[in-house]
């Protein structure tokens, strides 16, 4: 598995360039992964979607539903879209530090 | 190869990007012919086998010439098929739901002609590159998977099996001498994508040992609770595990309880299940989808398990060939797969195709395994 040097911290990934521990995530990971995002700044609305995805993976130990995600951030999924032009998978769980999405993608 | 830009800015990825404009319309590649008598077809033949002819209200005919294709293909070979229709089919062509390629023409001759033009065509080892057929009651082309071509959970290949199930077959392709179509489905994983679980005969890959469990790493790439709820059995259940000292998150697997489906490997990669002894096949039969006298049907479990012996898989080809022979044999006319079964009996069905029958057949999934027990006093000895 390849390891991320970024501002002094070091992360290993997976080949998408998903985080391969969730206990590895710090702040200096949002800053790496934003660029190949596509993300210019992290606004706080990006925030409020990252710590809600972490507050809830702590809690069920899985990723939350679309339709949960938009239900209590209050963001459409449209507007999630324009906040993580990958999606709420792709780029939100990745940025957040959760496990790479399963199942047929 | 160096790096070629497309014009696309990866500084600025959202800078003249296109989306949502889907598919294009079909109207645009319709042949004229097909286009001037949209809605107006009167009847339909079949000249001969892979060759079609319909008459339109107006008088205007159309020929259409269907040959076969391995679904997995080339630019190069795509190319091939533009030059054949950019050559006697003014570039028009089109594919059909069973991935055979078809080539519209409006005379008879030119049909002949271009019939007798794609059954010339050969590969260097000496297959038929557009080999005409798969029209009335034959053989056509198999519907398949990606096997080990691309898929991570396949239990068995996709295209090796096909090749050598369609080469055995192949006469059947080219003919329509059989009582009704027989539809050859594969899938290289219970996931089932396709149509393995409504065709005439279905090649099914299938596990036959549990998940192995990566215990240090599950917690980490894995949503634990999905891989409990991805289980039909309820097999799975969180649990914990001790390694050097160290604790870690895990799953447990009760192995009496497992059936080997695979379905904890698609939520969670720490699960891996294949392996090439327990790996093989199940030949599934009696499935159709039209409404044509009887109504749709599922495919039945008939073989359990055939190994896998690539590269031609002998054991599988041999079985479908017996069960083949013996409906062609037995079945009245029209009467499909699944008919035939149903009118002689299961019983029968297992008589005429030599097929053993043992309790792995005998469905044990829940309440609905009970309709398929028999609650009555009528058989065959």
């Amino acid at each position: 598995m390849a390891v991320v040097e970024f501002q002094g911290k070091s992360f290993e990934v997976d080949e998408d360039g998903f985080l391969q521990r969730f206990d590895d995530w710090t702040p200096e990971w949002v800053d790496y992964v934003k660029e190949t995002e596509g993300i210019k700044e992290i606004t706080d609305d990006h925030q409020k979607v990252i710590d809600f995805l972490q507050d809830y993976y702590k809690k069920n130990g899985i990723a939350p539903m679309v339709r949960i995600l938009s239900k209590v951030t209050g963001f459409k999924l449209k507007q999630i879209y324009e906040l993580f032009p990958s999606g709420p998978g792709k780029g939100a769980c990745k940025m957040a530090g959760l496990p790479k999405p399963t199942g047929c993608v | 190869m160096a790096f070629i830009s497309s014009g696309y800015n990866p500084e600025k990825p959202m800078e003249g990007r296109i989306t949502d404009i889907g598919p294009q319309h079909f109207d645009k590649f319709l042949p004229p012919v097909i286009k001037n008598n949209f809605g107006k077809w009167l009847y339909h033949e079949i000249l001969e086998p892979g060759l079609l002819v319909h008459v339109a209200e107006s008088g205007d005919k159309v020929y259409t010439i269907r040959c076969g294709a391995a679904r997995l293909m080339s630019v190069t070979l795509i190319r091939e098929v533009c030059d054949i229709a950019d050559k006697y089919c003014g570039g028009h062509l089109r594919f059909t739901t069973r991935n055979n390629i078809e080539f519209m023409v409006e005379t008879e001759e030119d049909a002949k002609a271009l019939k007798k033009h794609l059954n010339d065509q050969k590969f260097d080892g000496g297959s038929y590159k557009f080999p005409v057929g798969g029209t009335g009651a034959g053989v056509t082309n198999i519907v398949h998977t990606q096997g080990w071509v691309h898929c991570h959970t396949p239990a068995t290949d996709a295209s090796g099996t096909v090749k050598a199930t369609m080469d055995e077959v192949f006469e059947e392709f080219t003919h329509m001498r059989l009582p009704a179509p027989v539809r050859i489905s594969m899938a290289c994983c219970l996931n089932m994508c396709g149509a393995v679980h409504c065709s005439d005969i279905s090649i099914l890959g299938i596990h036959r040992k549990p998940p192995m469990i990566d215990h240090e790493y599950l917690d980490n790439l894995c949503e634990i609770p999905l891989a409990v709820a991805a289980c039909p059995t309820g097999a799975i259940r969180p649990s914990k595990v001790e390694i050097d000292g160290k604790s870690f998150k895990t799953v447990a697997v009760k192995e009496e309880r497992c059936m080997f489906c695979g379905n904890c490997y698609t939520m969670c990669p720490s699960m891996p299940l294949s392996d090439k002894e327990g790996d093989g096949i199940a030949l599934m039969v009696g499935g159709k989808i039209s409404n044509r006298i009887s109504k749709p049907a599922f495919s039945k479990v008939v073989v359990p398990f055939i190994p896998n012996e690539p590269p031609r898989w002998p054991t599988m080809t041999k079985t479908i060939r017996k069960i083949l022979d013996a409906y062609a044999k037995g079945a009245n006319k029209y009467e499909r797969l699944g008919d035939w079964a149903t009118r002689i009996g299961w019983e029968r069905f297992f008589e005429v195709c030599e097929l053993p029958f043992t309790e792995h057949l005998i469905d044990d999934f829940r309440d609905p395994a009970y309709y398929t027990w028999r609650q009555t006093s009528q058989f065959k000895w």
